[in-house]
C-alpha cells in the first residue's frame, strides 16, 4: 500500500478545508495511506518571490523537518507550491552542507496532486462524475515550470457527463501571482477582469483550475461581476458524483 | 519620457494609462502572437535553434573583450572609425564632435535603442541639429513628443485620425486619416529630408567581430537611406550586440524576424563593412562606430544578471505577458517595456530608480517561454528582487522598511508552527466583520489592496480539527 | 593603448588574459536544396508571400516583359545597374526604346531618387525567404534598388544558394551586402500594411 504525506498549502488550509478533505478522501479511495504531519506551515514561496531568500530559508527549515519525519512521498494540492519545493529549495542552501541534502532529498519526493494521480498512480478515471459544462484554466507555475500540460484536462476528460468547452487564452496568467495582487491591485484587476470575461465567454458554467491561488482570484473575480459560474479546484471536481 | 529617469514608479504609472493604450496594444501583440506562432511552426528545428541561440550568446558574453578588440581591429582594415565610449555623456560628445567637424545641420536617424538609452536626440537639437526619426513609428511619437508604448511599435497606441491631426499641424497641411496616404505622406517629406541631411544616424542589431561588419535590419527602407544618402554615417552601438562571425549570424537572423515581426526575414538587412569604396556606389564616404558601455561592463560581473546581454530585442517577451499586455509601454517608464524591460533597466539604471521594476510581473513564465536566446527572465527577476529586498554587492536594499519589516514578520510567523496554527485560529473570527454572503469585503490595509479588487473567501481553516477528529473516530 | 572598457569588461569576466575560453558552439547544419527547378519555384513563390511579383522568363520575352512594366508602372525615368547580364538583355536600350529616360547608375542621388524604376542583378537569391542579396559597387550602386519606387531584379539561376552559409560563406569579405526580401513595408499606423514607406513599393524578380 502506497504511503504518503498530505502538504496542505497555506492557502489550501485557509481557505479551502472542504478541498483538503476530498484530497484526503480520493487518496486513501485510491489506497493510499496517509500521514498529516501537523508541523506543516507554508513552503514560503511568497518570501521567495518577494526577493526575500534570507527570510524564506527558515520556513523551508521548518518545512523540510515537518515532512522529513517520514520518507514517503509528499503530495500538495497546488503545482505552485510543489514548484517551489521541488525547484527553488535546494538552491537555499549551501552546497554540501545536510540542509541541502535534505533539501535535494525532499524535492526528489514532492508531487504535485494531478501528477500524483497521473504519473505514480496512473489513475485518470477516479470515477467521477459531474453533468456540466466545464472549462479550464492553466496555471503558470503548474503548467510552465512544473511542465504539466496535459495530466489535469486527461482527469477533467475522464469525468463521466462533462460536456468541456475550451478556454480562449487558457495558459495566460489571471493577474493572481501572488503578492503581485496587493502590490499592483490595478494591473491585477484588468489581468483578472480579462480572465473573467473569457471564462464567461466560454459559455461554460464551471472554471476548473489547480492552484488555490488562481482559485481564489477567479471565484472573486466572478462574484463580483455577479456570474453564477462556479470556479472549482480540480479536486473538487475528481470527488463529485 | 526621459530616458534617464531617477525614480521610476510603475504602480502609478500604471494607474493613469489611458483606457485606449491597453486596447491598441492588445490589438499589436495578438497580431505579432499569431505571426510568430505560424513562422515558428514552420521550423522543426526552432529549439534547437534557440539552444544555439542561447549557447554562442553566453559563449559571446563569456569572451566580450576578445571579440570587441577583433571587431574593433577588422573596423579600422576596412577604413571605419571606431570610438569607445564609457557614458552616455561620451558617446553623446563622440556624436556631437563627428557632427561638428562635417558641419552638419541635419541629422536622419534610423530607430536605434542605444541612441534612445543616451538621449541623442536631445543633445543634437541643443547642439542646434535637427535630429530626424524616420522610422514611420517613431517620426510619429517624434513629433507627437511622446515615448514609445511598443518596442517593435513604437506609435501602436495613436489611431489614425491623431496621426493625421499629428501631420497636418506638424507639416501645415491637411492631411487624411488614412494609413496608406499618411505613410505616402512619410514618404514624401522624409525623403527630402534623406537627400538634405549631411549625416545618417543607426543603431545596430549585430556586430560581426569577423569582419568588423554592421549587421542592420529594417522593413521600411529608412535604415538603408541613412545608410545610403548621407555622406557620413554614424552608428551608436551598444557593446552586447557583438556576435562572432557569420555562421553565427545564421542562428540569429532566423531567430530574430520571426519572433519579431512572424516574417522569415525582416525586408531589408545590410551588412556594413566600412565606408564606400567609390564615390558612385553611394553610401557615405566616412563610417564611424561608437561602441557604447554605459555600464554594461559592470552588469557583466553578475553571472545571472548578465545573462539579459543574450537579447536580440525582438520584443516576443513583450507581446506575451500578461502584465505588459494591460498596462502598455509607458507604465515601464523607460524606452525598453516588458518583461525585458523589467530585467534591463534595473541593472542599467540600478535598483534604487527601479526597484518597482522587478515586481511587475506574476512570474508567470509566459516569457522564457518564447524567447529566442532562451533568456531565463523569471529567474533574473526574481534575481533583482532579491537584489532589492537584500542587497547584494551590486546595490544595498531599497525595498521600504515598512515592507521589509512585514516579511521579517511574515517569516518568523511561517517558520513557527506554534505561532501559524495560532494564527490560523484567530483568523476566522474577524470573518462576522466583513461578510456578505461567505465572502469577506471592504477589508482593511493590507487586505484592503485584495478586497477593492475582489471579495476575499472567508477565513476557515478546519482540516487539522477535522483530521484529529476523524482519526480518533476510527 | 589600454582600452578601459575592455579592461573593465575584463575584471567584470574575472578573465586573466585576452584568448579565447572555448569554442563557439556549433550551428545547425546547412540546408540541402531541392532541384534547380523547384528552388527555383520555390524562390518565385517566396517572392509572390512577399508582395513581389515573380517571374521566369526567358532571355527573348525580356522586351514584352518590360513593355508591360513600363506601361502598367507609368515609368517614366530609370536607372540600370552596369553588369554584364544586364548588358546582355539589353535592359537599357529596350527601356529607351520604350521612351522611358535612362540614366547612369552613378548619376546623382536627387537623380536617383527622381527615377520611376531601378533595375539591378542580384548576386544570390535565397529560395527559402524569399531573399535577393545584393553587393555594391561603382557599377552597382546601392541607391538603385532603393530609391526608385519600382524595382525590378534579374537574375539567373546561378545565383541560387541553398542557405545562409552560403551566401555568407561566399560574401563576407565584401564592404557591403544587402538583404532584400520583398517590397518596403510598414505597419506602424493602426497595424495598416503599408508597402513603399521609404523604400520601393513595387517589387519585381525576373528569373532568365
Amino acid at each position: 500500500m502506497p504511503k504518503a504525506q498530505l502538504f496542505l498549502t497555506c492557502l489550501g488550509d485557509q481557505f479551502y478545508t472542504g478541498t483538503l478533505q476530498n484530497m484526503t478522501r480520493l487518496l486513501e479511495q485510491l489506497g493510499v495511506e496517509l500521514v498529516f504531519p501537523a508541523a506543516q506551515t507554508c513552503c514560503g514561496q511568497p518570501l521567495f518571490n518577494n526577493g526575500f531568500e534570507d527570510k524564506t530559508r527558515a520556513v523551508a527549515l521548518n518545512f523540510m523537518r515537518a515532512f522529513n519525519q517520514s520518507d514517503a512521498p509528499i503530495i500538495g494540492p497546488s503545482g505552485s507550491c510543489v514548484s517551489m519545493v521541488k525547484h527553488h529549495y535546494p538552491a537555499l542552501f549551501q552546497v554540501g552542507t545536510p540542509e541541502h541534502a535534505l533539501a535535494l532529498d525532499i524535492s526528489s519526493r514532492i508531487f504535485e496532486f494531478t501528477e500524483y494521480l497521473v504519473h505514480v498512480l496512473q489513475v485518470t478515471d477516479v470515477g467521477a462524475s459531474y453533468p456540466h459544462k466545464v472549462t479550464y484554466h492553466a496555471s503558470c507555475h503548474y503548467l510552465r515550470e512544473m511542465g504539466l500540460k496535459t495530466e489535469a484536462k486527461a482527469l477533467i476528460h475522464a469525468v463521466k457527463g462533462l460536456n468541456f468547452v475550451p478556454l480562449n487564452e487558457e495558459d495566460t496568467c489571471c493577474g493572481f501571482g501572488g503578492a503581485f495582487t496587493v502590490t499592483y491591485p490595478e494591473v491585477s484587476r484588468s489581468m483578472m477582469e480579462n480572465k473573467v470575461r473569457n471564462v464567461i465567454a466560454s459559455g461554460a458554467d464551471t472554471v476548473i483550475t489547480c492552484e488555490p491561488g488562481c482559485l481564489m482570484n477567479i471565484a472573486g473575480g466572478l462574484q463580483k461581476a455577479g456570474s453564477s459560474i462556479r470556479a472549482m479546484h480540480i479536486i473538487d471536481l475528481l470527488a463529485s458524483h | 519620457m526621459s530616458n534617464t529617469p531617477t525614480y521610476i514608479g510603475f504602480e502609478e504609472y500604471s494607474q493613469h494609462i489611458p483606457a485606449s493604450i491597453p486596447a491598441a496594444v492588445q490589438q499589436a501583440t495578438s497580431r505579432f502572437i499569431v505571426g510568430r506562432a505560424a513562422r515558428v511552426a514552420e521550423l522543426p528545428e526552432w529549439e534547437q535553434l534557440r539552444q544555439a541561440g542561447s549557447d554562442i550568446r553566453l559563449h559571446t558574453i563569456e569572451n566580450m573583450d576578445v571579440y570587441l578588440a577583433q571587431f574593433e581591429e577588422k573596423v579600422k582594415a576596412a577604413g571605419g572609425h571606431v570610438h569607445w565610449a564609457e557614458t552616455a555623456e561620451d558617446a553623446r560628445q563622440i556624436v556631437l564632435e563627428i557632427a561638428k567637424t562635417h558641419h552638419v545641420k541635419m541629422a536622419v536617424k534610423s530607430k536605434s535603442m542605444a541612441t534612445e538609452e543616451i538621449n541623442l536626440n536631445q543633445a543634437l537639437e541643443a547642439a542646434g541639429i535637427e535630429a530626424i526619426e524616420t522610422d514611420l513609428g517613431e517620426y510619429i511619437i517624434q513629433i507627437a513628443g511622446t515615448g514609445p508604448s511598443h518596442i517593435l511599435a513604437p506609435a501602436v497606441h495613436l489611431k489614425k485620425e491623431e496621426v493625421a491631426a499629428l501631420f497636418s499641424k506638424h507639416l501645415h497641411m491637411n492631411a487624411p486619416d488614412d494609413p496608406i496616404e499618411l505613410a505616402q505622406i512619410a514618404r514624401k517629406t522624409l525623403r527630402e529630408k534623406f537627400l538634405a541631411a549631411e549625416m545618417g544616424i543607426s543603431g545596430g542589431n549585430f556586430l560581426i567581430a569577423e569582419s568588423g561588419t554592421l549587421v542592420l535590419v529594417t522593413n521600411e527602407g529608412n535604415g538603408r537611406m541613412c545608410t545610403t544618402m548621407p555622406d557620413l554615417h554614424v552608428a551608436v552601438v551598444g557593446i552586447d550586440k557583438i556576435i562572432p562571425d557569420w555562421e553565427s549570424l545564421t542562428v540569429f537572423l532566423k531567430l530574430l524576424a520571426r519572433s519579431a515581426t512572424g516574417q522569415k526575414l525582416s525586408t531589408y538587412t545590410q551588412f556594413i563593412s566600412g565606408a564606400r569604396r567609390s564615390e558612385g556606389e553611394f553610401g557615405p564616404n566616412e563610417f564611424h562606430i561608437v561602441l557604447l558601455d554605459n555600464g554594461r561592463s559592470n552588469i557583466l560581473k553578475d553571472p545571472i544578471g548578465r545573462e539579459v546581454f543574450k537579447c536580440i530585442r525582438c520584443g516576443s517577451c513583450v507581446n506575451v505577458c500578461p502584465v505588459y499586455k494591460n498596462v502598455g509601454g509607458f507604465a515601464y517608464g523607460w524606452f525598453i517595456s516588458g518583461p525585458i524591460g523589467a530585467i534591463f533597466a534595473p541593472q542599467m539604471l540600478g535598483t534604487q530608480t527601479a526597484r518597482e521594476l522587478p515586481y511587475a510581473s506574476t512570474l508567470c513564465g509566459a516569457c522564457a517561454d518564447v524567447c529566442p536566446v532562451k533568456i531565463p527572465i523569471p529567474t533574473i527577476l526574481r534575481h533583482l528582487r532579491r537584489r532589492v529586498a537584500q542587497g547584494d554587492e551590486f546595490s544595498k536594499p531599497s525595498m521600504p522598511a515598512p515592507l521589509q519589516v512585514t516579511a521579517s514578520l511574515t517569516s518568523a510567523a511561517l517558520a513557527s508552527h506554534w505561532v501559524y496554527r495560532f494564527g490560523t485560529r484567530l483568523l476566522p473570527l474577524i470573518n462576522p466583520l466583513f461578510r456578505h454572503n461567505n465572502w469577506l469585503t471592504n477589508m482593511p490595509y493590507p487586505l484592503s489592496r485584495w478586497t477593492k479588487v475582489r471579495p476575499l473567501p472567508a477565513f476557515g481553516a478546519h482540516f487539522r480539527q477535522w483530521w484529529k477528529k476523524r482519526r480518533t473516530t476510527k | 593603448m589600454t582600452n578601459p572598457i575592455l579592461e573593465n569588461i575584463r575584471r567584470a569576466l574575472g578573465r586573466p588574459q585576452e584568448t579565447l575560453l572555448g569554442l563557439r558552439p556549433s550551428i545547425l547544419e546547412p540546408r540541402t536544396p531541392a532541384s534547380p527547378d523547384s528552388e527555383i519555384a520555390f524562390f518565385l513563390e517566396e517572392i509572390e508571400n512577399l508582395s513581389g511579383v515573380g517571374q521566369k522568363l526567358a532571355a527573348n520575352e525580356v522586351e514584352t516583359a518590360l513593355k508591360n512594366l513600363v506601361s502598367e508602372q507609368k515609368i517614366g525615368k530609370a536607372s540600370v545597374w552596369n553588369t554584364p547580364l544586364l548588358h546582355d538583355l539589353k535592359i537599357a536600350e529596350h527601356l529607351r526604346a520604350l521612351g522611358v529616360d535612362v540614366i547612369p547608375p552613378n548619376a546623382s542621388k536627387h537623380q536617383i531618387a527622381e527615377c520611376d524604376l531601378g533595375v539591378t542583378e542580384a548576386d544570390f537569391i535565397l529560395p527559402e525567404t524569399g531573399t535577393l542579396a545584393l553587393r555594391s559597387s561603382e557599377e552597382k550602386p546601392r541607391a538603385t534598388s532603393l530609391a526608385p519606387r519600382v524595382h525590378l531584379a534579374i537574375v539567373t539561376p546561378a545565383a541560387l544558394r541553398a542557405d545562409l552559409h552560403q551566401v555568407f560563406a561566399e560574401a563576407k569579405n565584401s564592404h557591403y551586402l544587402v538583404f532584400i526580401s520583398g517590397a518596403s513595408r510598414t505597419a506602424d499606423i493602426e497595424l495598416t500594411l503599408v508597402l513603399g514607406v521609404h523604400g520601393p513599393k513595387n517589387l519585381y524578380v525576373w528569373v532568365i
